[in-house]
């Protein structure tokens, strides 16, 4: 139980400072912008639809997820499986009743305002890993421009036989 | 109800106060002839988060408490992200084999940076985060979700993030360039190679290409589709592929490759340090 207590803890909070934030992401963008009539300033409560919803899916995904691991333990499924499975369905236009209440109100909430508390987190307990990104700091940036290149040209590549298999140039 | 308590009210308090200083100082945009980039408020968020470290504001009890709570506040974006996809699956199944086979082209880059993050850097697990795929937002939730933000492996995908924010848009600018002038290559691969996940980087790959053919309305018109639609797809299937084959195949090549480099390794350093569950 204890961990429910947690888990819906900190889901409240998040998306509380989820919404809060969005507010002020959508002031100063507004304040900011050269066309200020185009962007609206959503309100915490305009977003708390979406936020609840969003929340409500997170626990369904970890219910099955646990129960999933009493049953089968050796099967070892992660939650983003279940959470991003339940939130396609719910997303199905024709399948889901809800899924246009979803395209409406989560457009309200954006991607990154909704990163920004999750990376609060993630910044609150950083200190303690400060001396391992310092000694690997240049590593992981190298290795990250690698990885664009490996991407670009894997794509093109691929992109390439796969248009000329199929006639497309 | 006796296990719900707020005895960790400080951590939540820390969490919105930097919330809100991140969200005030707000996206900050820097172009500056061929470099330019967006800063956004959740980069803001780990930078504050380190000074409040460094002026001892944040104390290790609290680090202690807050490290879980990454793990379950992700879900958040997992859903979110999930939420994209309901609504393009349609034109998904619609797309093609072509567009269908390039998606594996985003496994590509396993090849190419484990070898450099192993034999010249030889990284340890963090090679696992910052490999295995562009490390954007769904990367984050992927790897938050598996292993946590805070350990090895999220610690490679968040220097991959902020990597990817800076350098990430002329990056993949300068590469569309020197594709295209290379003529190895037909402008519509180059385009479907361009939609890679990230809006922002898939605009600047494309620019260039549309530079180029801007006298061809129809050329760029038919560019800008291909990129499009590799472009959704990667944002439809890319988390799959990610959880059932870019991390597991991440994790095998990087256990060949660390023993290659030291036959004496033992299994116990090759596997991860914590799982979240």
């Amino acid at each position: 139980m204890e961990k429910w207590a947690t888990r819906i803890k900190v889901l409240f909070f998040a998306a509380l400072f989820a919404s809060l934030g969005n507010t002020i992401n959508t002031w100063v963008t507004h304040n900011r912008s050269a066309t200020p009539a185009k962007v609206i300033i959503y309100m915490p409560w305009d977003v708390w639809p979406a936020l609840a919803l969003m929340v409500a899916i997170c626990m369904l995904g970890l219910v099955i997820t646990d129960w999933v691991e009493k049953k089968w333990p050796k099967a070892d499924l992660p939650s983003i499986l279940f959470i991003s499975m339940i939130a396609i369905i719910v997303g199905l236009p024709g399948v889901s009743p809800l899924a246009n209440f979803m395209k409406v109100e989560f457009a309200k909430i954006g991607l990154l305002p909704l990163c920004t508390p999750i990376l609060s987190y993630a910044g609150i307990s950083i200190g303690k890993d400060l001396p391992a990104f310092k000694k690997q700091g240049i590593a992981i940036v190298t290795v990250a421009l690698f990885t664009f290149i490996g991407t670009f040209i894997a794509s093109a590549i691929i992109a390439e036989i796969a248009l000329r298999a199929t006639g497309q140039i | 109800m006796k296990h719900f308590n707020l005895k960790d009210w400080k951590v939540h308090l820390m969490c919105i106060v930097i919330v809100v200083i991140a969200e005030l100082i707000g996206n900050f945009k820097y172009a500056n002839g061929l470099l330019s980039f967006t800063l956004f408020p959740m980069l803001y968020a780990l930078v504050i988060g380190a000074i409040f470290f460094g002026v001892k504001i944040i104390d290790q009890k609290m680090m202690e408490t807050a490290s879980p709570y990454i793990g379950i506040s992700v879900t958040l974006l997992t859903v979110k992200v999930g939420s994209t996809i309901g609504p393009n699956l349609e034109q998904v199944i619609k797309a093609g084999p072509a567009l269908l086979l390039q998606e594996l082209g985003n496994l590509g880059p396993i090849l190419f940076s484990m070898p450099i993050a192993i034999f010249v850097f030889n990284m340890g697990r963090e090679a696992v985060g910052a490999c295995f795929s562009i490390s954007r937002e769904g990367s984050l939730a992927v790897i938050g979700d598996l292993y946590g933000l805070d350990s090895a492996e999220g610690r490679g995908v968040m220097g991959a993030y902020v990597t990817g924010t800076l350098l990430g848009t002329i990056f993949n600018s300068l590469m569309s360039s020197a594709a295209l002038a290379s003529g190895l290559f037909h402008p519509f691969s180059l385009a479907m190679a361009c939609g890679t996940g990230s809006a922002s980087m898939m605009t600047a790959a494309l620019a260039p290409l549309v530079e180029k053919f801007a006298a061809q309305p129809e050329m760029v018109t038919q560019m800008q589709a291909y990129a499009a639609g590799s472009q959704i797809l990667t944002g439809v299937d890319g988390l799959y592929i990610n959880l059932f084959v870019a991390i597991p195949f991440t994790n095998w090549f990087y256990k060949k490759l660390k023993r290659m480099r030291n036959p004496n390794i033992t299994e116990a350093e090759l596997l991860p340090v914590k799982k979240v569950k």
